[in-house]
């Protein structure tokens, strides 16, 4: 997991870790972000006479953030910090692929030879509690999936009938 | 004066319409059952709900989301008197006596004195609300873009100081909120900025979806991780829901000086109610003549920093009133609504709305009320809900707050970011950042860049204009002064303090 810990494998000569691994790893990854950031506005045009343009405040801000993040790296690199912690993969994993399955089914989509039809509210909300409850070691199939009719409807009832917001909620209508 | 009672007397007569008191009470209990919901926050609460204030009126919607705000905050306290997990930041500390006073068979008690406590904060609150706003509002003309970009610099930089843990790793969180609210078109040319060309983000980044994914998705996920037997629930009946005779008196001083202190501590932008609870906890044992008993069932430890946290949840609606400026994150959902019915938050709202405006401070109180009236007979119900076993609670929050996120602009692309939002919540948390102040900084950061780009031009490119204005250069000089302070290693150690306690 954290690399930083372990000393080098060759030991003896000269010895480096990581102090704080969170803080030389996250810091890196600021880094990272503020330099996509400087990136992708390279191209706008940046300050005329007095006046702002649309990049100099996006580039500002990423040097900072570059500067700020730099500085935490290296916080990570001389001070003694907590170890990384392990990423859960199935939490995660699952969780996300409900979202996911959530806005593909709710409008459909067309992307390259993937095509879905639009499949409504009823269907969507079904599949995003049914996939979303795998991410749990203490799932129980058959009272998640009375828990899933019963929160479809209560979705249906309170967004439809009661508030009125325009869903479609089936395939066909 | 008298001007003072004539604006409550109309906001009383707007908020006292059976529609709008029927509004109020629904908010409300609305607001109590999902924030009494564990891992789901205020802002996470207020978020959700957001979609169905729509199709009401723009009073009547406004004033639903106070109901929900202050129903939401209520239920977090809930939760943390009686599950130990604190609904959000501003109920922390009451885990600590509230739990305590569970176990010992008092959640009851517990459990009304909050309410008490918040009915209290809330009644001066609002009078305080009432009376500062027209005042402030006279401030808010002197107010230029200098002086605009100098507060919100100084409401970022309190953020900073009230987040825990390092204070560079602060800073870098609200500069990443800053970049990140600048996604999309820029403001006075139009020109696409760091979309990718993505045609969906040309809008830029939706608050909600950000508010959603890292306070809502990335907080399941990381409960996932976490075994979830380890909750403890108070068994039992709770019983004596009326405090004692005793308990009042020993409740009251906390009460009274954890209002005033939240009252001060709320108008200041950046996240105040949170410090207020804090500050009103430490405060009280501190004067304590017993400081040994909090933390093992004291009633002030519930009562203060209860009364805090609504005071100051109220009075940070002065300076989104009065100066258009949302000083936390629920604020930031409340201009996105008022957005949505077409009014700009600011100054002009109290002189061109004026229902409007005393119709929401005079249904403030009465959300209070509702709060105190419905919420004690109802804890028996809300007790049974935290029964519900979370592998079926967080399935629902996930499809609720779809739901509610495609509503807003049906738009399927928002889950997504939203989604993604989740993840990043999540590797802030492994690596130890703290997502409020980005949150905070996502929020601010157009009207920052409107400001500095509109202070700038006005100053010829001249960048000492913020400290050569008399008030910006004050306002400039508190932040810096805040930020020396809090990074001097004495006071760093007396954060830690705080926030282990």
């Amino acid at each position: 997991m954290s690399k930083g810990v372990r000393p080098p494998p060759n030991g003896g000569g000269f010895r480096f870790r990581v102090r704080g691994p969170r803080d030389f790893y996250g810091g890196l990854a600021l880094i990272a972000l503020a330099i996509v950031a400087i990136w992708t506005s390279g191209d706008l045009p940046g300050t005329h006479g007095f006046a702002f343009g649309p990049g100099t405040a996006p580039r500002l801000f990423a040097g900072l953030l570059a500067i700020c993040g730099a500085l935490v790296a290296l916080s990570g690199l001389f001070l003694d910090g907590p170890r990384l912690e392990s990423y859960a993969i199935r939490g995660p994993a699952w969780v996300i692929a409900a979202i996911l399955a959530f806005a593909i089914m709710i409008r459909g989509i067309n992307l390259g030879p993937l095509h879905i039809p639009p499949l409504g509210l009823v269907p969507s909300t079904f599949a995003a509690f049914i996939i979303s409850v795998f991410g749990s070691t203490e799932m129980r199939l058959v009272e998640s999936l009375i828990a899933a009719v019963v929160m479809t409807a209560f979705c249906v009832a309170l967004f439809v009938y009661l508030l009125q917001l325009p869903f479609q909620l089936w395939p066909w209508i | 004066m008298s001007e003072l009672l004539a604006n409550l007397a109309l906001g009383f007569s707007v908020a006292a319409s059976p529609y709008n008191i029927g509004f109020c009470l629904l908010g409300a209990l609305v607001g109590t059952l999902v924030g009494v919901l564990p891992g789901i926050g205020t802002v996470a609460t207020v978020a959700m709900l957001l979609p169905i204030t729509f199709g009401l009126p723009p009073v009547g919607a406004l004033i639903m989301l106070a109901g929900i705000y202050y129903g939401a905050q209520y239920g977090g306290s809930t939760t943390s008197v009686l599950v130990n997990i604190p609904g959000e930041a501003t109920s922390v500390v009451t885990c600590l006596d509230g739990h305590q006073m569970a176990r010992q068979g008092r959640a009851g008690a517990a459990l009304s004195i909050a309410a008490i406590g918040s009915f209290f904060a809330g009644c001066v609150s609002t009078v305080l609300v009432a009376a500062l706003g027209v005042p402030l509002t006279s401030i808010a003309l002197l107010f230029g873009p200098a002086e605009y970009f100098s507060l919100m610099v100084l409401g970022l930089i309190f953020a900073v100081v009230l987040a825990k843990g390092s204070v560079l790793k602060a800073i870098a969180m609200i500069l990443t909120g800053l970049l990140l609210s600048m996604v999309g078109s820029d403001l006075e040319t139009g020109a696409g900025r760091m979309t990718f060309d993505i045609a969906e983000l040309s809008d830029g980044i939706g608050f909600t979806n950000v508010a959603m994914g890292v306070f809502g998705f990335a907080e399941i996920i990381r409960n996932l991780e976490m075994s979830q037997e380890s909750r403890d629930i108070v068994k039992g009946k709770i019983k004596g829901l009326m405090p004692t005779r005793q308990d009042l008196i020993d409740a009251s001083g906390a009460i009274a000086r954890g209002t005033i202190l939240g009252s001060l501590l709320g108008i200041l932008p950046g996240g105040g109610a949170v410090v207020a609870s804090f500050a009103a906890y430490t405060f009280e044992k501190r004067i304590s003549k017993h400081p040994e008993r909090f933390g093992r069932g004291a009633i002030e430890g519930v009562a203060a920093p209860e009364s805090a946290n609504n005071a100051a949840a109220q009075t940070s609606f002065i300076p989104l009133l009065t100066l258009g400026i949302p000083p936390n994150a629920v604020m930031a959902l409340m201009v996105g609504a008022m957005t949505i019915h077409g009014i700009v938050p600011g100054p002009q709202v109290m002189a061109k709305q004026p229902e409007l405006f005393w119709g929401m401070i005079a249904s403030m109180w009465l959300g209070n009320l509702m709060l105190v009236i419905i919420n004690l007979p109802l804890v028996g119900v809300w007790v049974s809900l935290l029964r519900v076993p979370y592998r079926l609670l967080y399935p629902s929050i996930i499809v609720f707050c779809c739901i509610g996120i495609y509503s807003i602009n049906n738009s399927p692309t928002d889950v997504v970011i939203a989604a993604v939002f989740g993840l990043f919540g999540y590797w802030l948390n492994k690596h130890d950042f703290e997502p409020a102040p980005l949150v905070l900084a996502f929020v601010l950061g157009p009207l920052m860049e409107e400001n500095l780009r509109r202070a700038m031009l006005i100053a010829r490119g001249d960048a000492t204009v913020f400290l050569t204005r008399p008030i910006s250069a004050g306002l400039i000089a508190v932040a810096v002064g805040l930020l020396i302070i809090a990074a001097l290693p004495m006071m760093r150690r007396r954060r830690q303090e705080v926030f282990v306690e």
